[in-house]
């Protein structure tokens, strides 16, 4: 499997070429263009009710998508994200990740995927009550709204709420406030998330909410 | 007539050099800035100086592009023009060699002289599509500059191929879609979330926008409050 991406940081989109028998496991609806050759095949994310938990309090899609090369010679699709931005295609090795929810793009079927209780701090943060992991071995294709910045956490960083993607499951999230009582109200800043351990950080320059809120002054 | 592209592909604008006495021909309002030479003509025609426009501008508007063109002309010398969107993304040179090349509605931006224009009605699928009703055909020789939502890039067909509905941002005569499904079974295409897709035949070049603006559309609505009263 060959993916590469164009139109980084602002338009990315992935070409996937998918060799004979080669499969790629997708988000809903993040097919924009594919080779008629190629099979889909929708699948439950992970058993009926443990999918309808997902759809209902996560937000997630009921189901996720496997396109297959069933033809002798390689075809191509391309995948896409909702929002603009940037995509990284992150090769694990027996590791783990924790994505949001709406990051996840697309994996190879080497990978597995899980939705796990991200737990209150993550949703009063804006980051939702659940989260993704990804384990196994393969690519994994995840997407931001704006650029994504890697960091190494040595002990802690300090990440405002919605501009979290992906961590390493080591780290632990704290809710707290950007400063004192009065500096946080009037900073614009409000509550940010203390990220403690040693791990990777993928942030994103951007925040849905925060472009929400002031297309909102026009209405 | 010298066309560049700038700050491609998140917000492209476009430069466009006329010799003097050229003229180029664009949609209202997508002037961002020019030389004092440019004599500007606010026609609802693609012709300067036609009669009987006020049919095809309100046919225009359904294709969700502006009433009125104006065609802007470098008087004595040479004269430089922007033209730019209100959407972020990418804008492309498209040369008409006697060719037809169908426009998504809403992606015309600007064309030469000799570049003739039509709004089609490209059939009631489209209500199904989620692309536009009506299509911009553009017809004869020379350039036109179209933008898209995102990245624009091409694909060659020869057979078949399936582009998901709010990705088409234009393609060439000889290529025609119908409605259908992602892969074999509607159960799937329905259940994954690709639901209907269009299903290129034929032999020629589609162009294809990264994003779609009503997916990100519908991503942004639930954070939208409701208008004030």
């Amino acid at each position: 499997m060959n993916i590469i991406i164009n139109g980084s940081p602002t338009f990315a989109y992935a070409t996937v070429d998918l060799e004979p028998n080669e499969s790629i496991v997708t988000e809903s609806g993040a097919m924009a263009t594919m080779s008629t050759a190629i099979e889909l095949v929708a699948k439950l994310n992970g058993g009926f009710i443990k999918g309808l938990v997902r759809k209902f309090a996560a937000g997630e899609s009921l189901f996720i998508n496997h396109f297959v090369n069933k033809s002798t010679q390689t075809q191509r699709l391309t995948l896409t994200q909702p929002t603009p931005g940037d995509l990284i295609c992150h090769e694990l090795n027996g590791e783990t990740i924790q994505l949001q929810p709406t990051a996840f793009v697309a994996c190879e079927p080497g990978v597995t995927l899980d939705t796990k209780f991200a737990g209150f701090v993550s949703f009063i943060s804006g980051e939702g009550l659940f989260k993704i992991t990804v384990s196994g071995r393969g690519k994994v294709l995840f997407g931001a709204f704006g650029g994504i910045i890697q960091r190494q956490v040595k002990g802690e960083m300090i990440v405002d709420t919605g501009h979290l993607v992906a961590y390493d499951p080591q780290l632990k999230l704290k809710i707290q406030m950007s400063g004192g009582l009065i500096s946080s109200l009037t900073s614009g800043e409000g509550l940010v998330t203390r990220i403690e351990g040693d791990g990777r950080v993928w942030l994103q320059t951007r925040n849905l909410q925060g472009f929400a809120s002031w297309v909102n002054r026009f209405f | 007539m010298n066309i560049e592209f700038e700050y491609r592909p998140g917000s492209t604008a476009v430069k466009i050099t006329l010799d003097a006495q050229e003229s180029i021909t664009a949609e209202g309002g997508a002037m961002i800035a020019m030389s004092p030479n440019m004599d500007i003509q606010t026609t609802t025609q693609k012709n300067k100086g036609g009669g009987g426009g006020l049919l095809s501008g309100v046919k225009r508007m359904f294709a969700q592009e502006s009433f009125f063109f104006n065609h802007f002309t470098a008087k004595d010398h040479s004269g430089t023009i922007y033209l730019g969107t209100s959407l972020p993304g990418d804008m492309i040179n498209l040369e008409l060699t006697g060719k037809k090349i169908f426009v998504q509605g809403g992606s015309y931006v600007a064309s030469s002289a000799d570049v003739h224009m039509e709004t089609r009605w490209q059939g009631a699928k489209n209500l199904l599509s989620g692309e536009s009703l009506f299509w911009i055909e553009l017809s004869g020789h020379g350039n036109a500059i179209i933008n898209a939502f995102g990245v624009i890039y091409p694909i060659d067909i020869d057979g078949e191929y399936i582009i998901d509905t709010g990705h088409i941002v234009a393609y060439e005569e000889g290529l025609n879609f119908t409605l259908s499904k992602a892969g074999s079974s509607w159960m799937s295409s329905i259940l994954g979330g690709e639901g209907i897709v269009c299903l290129f035949k034929g032999k020629g070049r589609i162009w294809c926008q990264s994003h779609s603006s009503t997916t990100f559309g519908q991503q942004i609505t639930p954070h939208l409050k409701a208008i004030k009263k």
